[in-house]
């Protein structure tokens, strides 16, 4: 598709977080001054807001209707992405002390997950570079979405995962088509191991040589938020935090919104929500803003989240400090409480990431974190579906007879 | 006491292009001197401070060297690795 003027990107240069260098949109995925990471900058002074929303306005109804906002142009044969609901959830909100609670359902996207935005601005990139093969590191959705977008743009792919990845995400990325490569180790090994072969294949390694652009997708899901709230931002969001892409981008999000006008005023409070199995982020925010320290060996239950060395952690730490935010780590009791909260009071069926939102929020609920009145948005990033069931409190198998039926639930049906 | 040092292709330039070069290093501590002193354009782009910056990941035979101790030996290791500290599952 060609690129219009209602599609055209404000795009100026890639950035260097580190160091500020401004440098060219070439095929560099690190500052090549200082190896920062570098994000691609845009000329939010180009458009008025006035503009900018109507051109928004008028766009798909998915996550390219951002498109001035994002570094490539829409590629011509890929399916929506992004575009999910934001779902009130006051069954949910009075369980946990919350009084205006809701929930970014990222669940519904094709692959069942939002890794399904990023690897979308990186299959355009990696078609515009004209590369054959899409590749990743992967805790188990990256891999699906990755797999999915290759298929359905006839690219090849290979996925690197750790050798404990839920059957249901190695099956659905393999479904697709995908070389899945099962790794003996845990993700930050995995991710090593990636890191090298990024330098010798000349693939689209979406989290390595296409990283900037991919790391652009996660921003769409707070500018869901903030235009799906009317054009405001919420009081307060609580993101999952793995690599902490999601994160520094959620805050990015927020930055750009602001300065091109498109929002106004109150605060938006970003807050990391980690399993205490691995929560280097959040155990850095709570023990009083200090560095990241990397986690060995990551336990816990909500595998997709179980990134002990995390890319962007210290930038998520300044981020959630930046916006006088908090975080929580969060045990894999309260983790699987709050999944089976959330099925139970609003029909949203996530993976166990998203407990660790919920149980967080409600953490942070107790701790006074949110005023009455206030908007809290939960990121809910992976679909339940995926996972195997765990134990599943079920009666016994009873015979096709209505007595039978009565006789076994009469408990409840008294 | 050499080992090879190996870079990804953002650091090459710095070494004559080369994938991998040698390292006189004892052990953990001394190697971000030996960088230094060896090849001074690779330690300006990931030294800070005398220690290795923040935008790179070390690892001593796939080890990542922020779990190993400074004074953890190189006289056995085969391969020092750095990396760019990108990820993102």
């Amino acid at each position: 598709m060609a690129t219009t003027f209602a599609t055209r990107s404000l795009l100026r240069g890639l950035r260097c977080r580190a160091c500020g260098a401004l440098q060219p949109a070439d095929d560099r995925y690190v500052c090549g001054e200082c190896l920062g990471p570098i994000e691609p900058d845009y000329d939010l002074d180009a458009v008025t807001a006035d503009e900018l929303r109507s051109r928004i306005e008028r766009g798909p109804r998915s996550l390219w209707r951002y498109a001035p906002l994002l570094p490539v142009a829409e590629p011509p044969a890929h399916f929506p992405v992004g575009w999910t609901p934001l779902i009130p959830a006051p069954r949910l909100g009075a369980a946990i002390g919350v009084e205006r609670l809701y929930l970014k359902d990222d669940t519904r996207n094709v692959t069942l997950s939002f890794k399904d935005r990023p690897v979308a601005i990186a299959l355009a990139r990696a078609i515009e570079l004209g590369l054959g093969t899409l590749a990743c590191a992967s805790t188990g959705n990256l891999a699906g979405a990755v797999a999915a977008a290759a298929a359905r743009n006839g690219l090849l792919a290979f996925v690197f995962v750790p050798e404990s990845t839920e059957p249901g995400k190695v099956a659905s990325a393999a479904a697709y088509g995908a070389h899945v490569v099962r790794v003996r180790g845990t993700y930050d090994q995995v991710n090593r191991l990636c890191g090298r072969l990024a330098d010798e294949h000349g693939w689209g390694f979406v989290n390595f040589t296409l990283r900037p652009y991919y790391a652009e997708g996660s921003k769409t899901l707070l500018f869901e938020c903030a235009e799906q709230l009317g054009w405001e931002l919420p009081h307060h969001v609580v993101v999952p935090v793995g690599s902490g892409a999601l994160l520094t981008r959620t805050a990015r999000a927020v930055a750009q919104l602001r300065a091109s006008r498109l929002v106004e005023g109150e605060h938006c409070r970003v807050h990391a929500a980690q399993p205490a199995g691995c929560a280097p982020v959040s155990d850095a925010i709570l023990d009083g803003w200090r560095p990241v320290a990397p986690v060995r060996t990551p336990a816990t239950v909500a595998r997709s989240l179980a990134i002990g060395a995390p890319a962007d952690g210290d930038g998520s730490v300044s981020a959630v400090r930046e916006s006088h935010g908090s975080a929580a780590s969060v045990g894999e009791e309260a983790i699987l409480d709050a999944t089976r909260l959330l099925a139970t009071t609003e029909g949203v069926f996530v993976e166990p990431a998203g407990g660790v939102v919920v149980a967080t929020a409600r953490e942070l609920a107790r701790r006074g974190a949110f005023k009455p009145g206030e908007t809290v948005v939960l990121y809910l990033t992976g679909n339940g579906y995926k996972q195997e069931p765990g134990e599943l409190d079920l009666r016994a198998v009873i015979d096709p007879d209505a007595d039978a039926f009565h006789a076994a639930y009469a408990e409840v049906l008294r | 006491m050499s080992v090879t040092i190996r870079l990804p292709a953002p650091l090459r330039s710095t070494v004559g292009g080369k994938t991998t070069v040698p390292i006189d290093a004892t052990d953990l501590r001394s190697l971000p001197d030996a960088i230094a002193r060896q090849y001074p354009d690779l330690a300006s782009r990931i030294l800070s401070g005398g220690t290795f910056g923040k935008f790179v990941t070390v690892f001593v035979d796939g080890e990542d060297a922020r779990f190993l101790s400074p004074e953890t030996s190189l006289a056995a290791a085969r391969t020092i690795e750095v990396l760019p500290a990108v990820s993102g599952g």
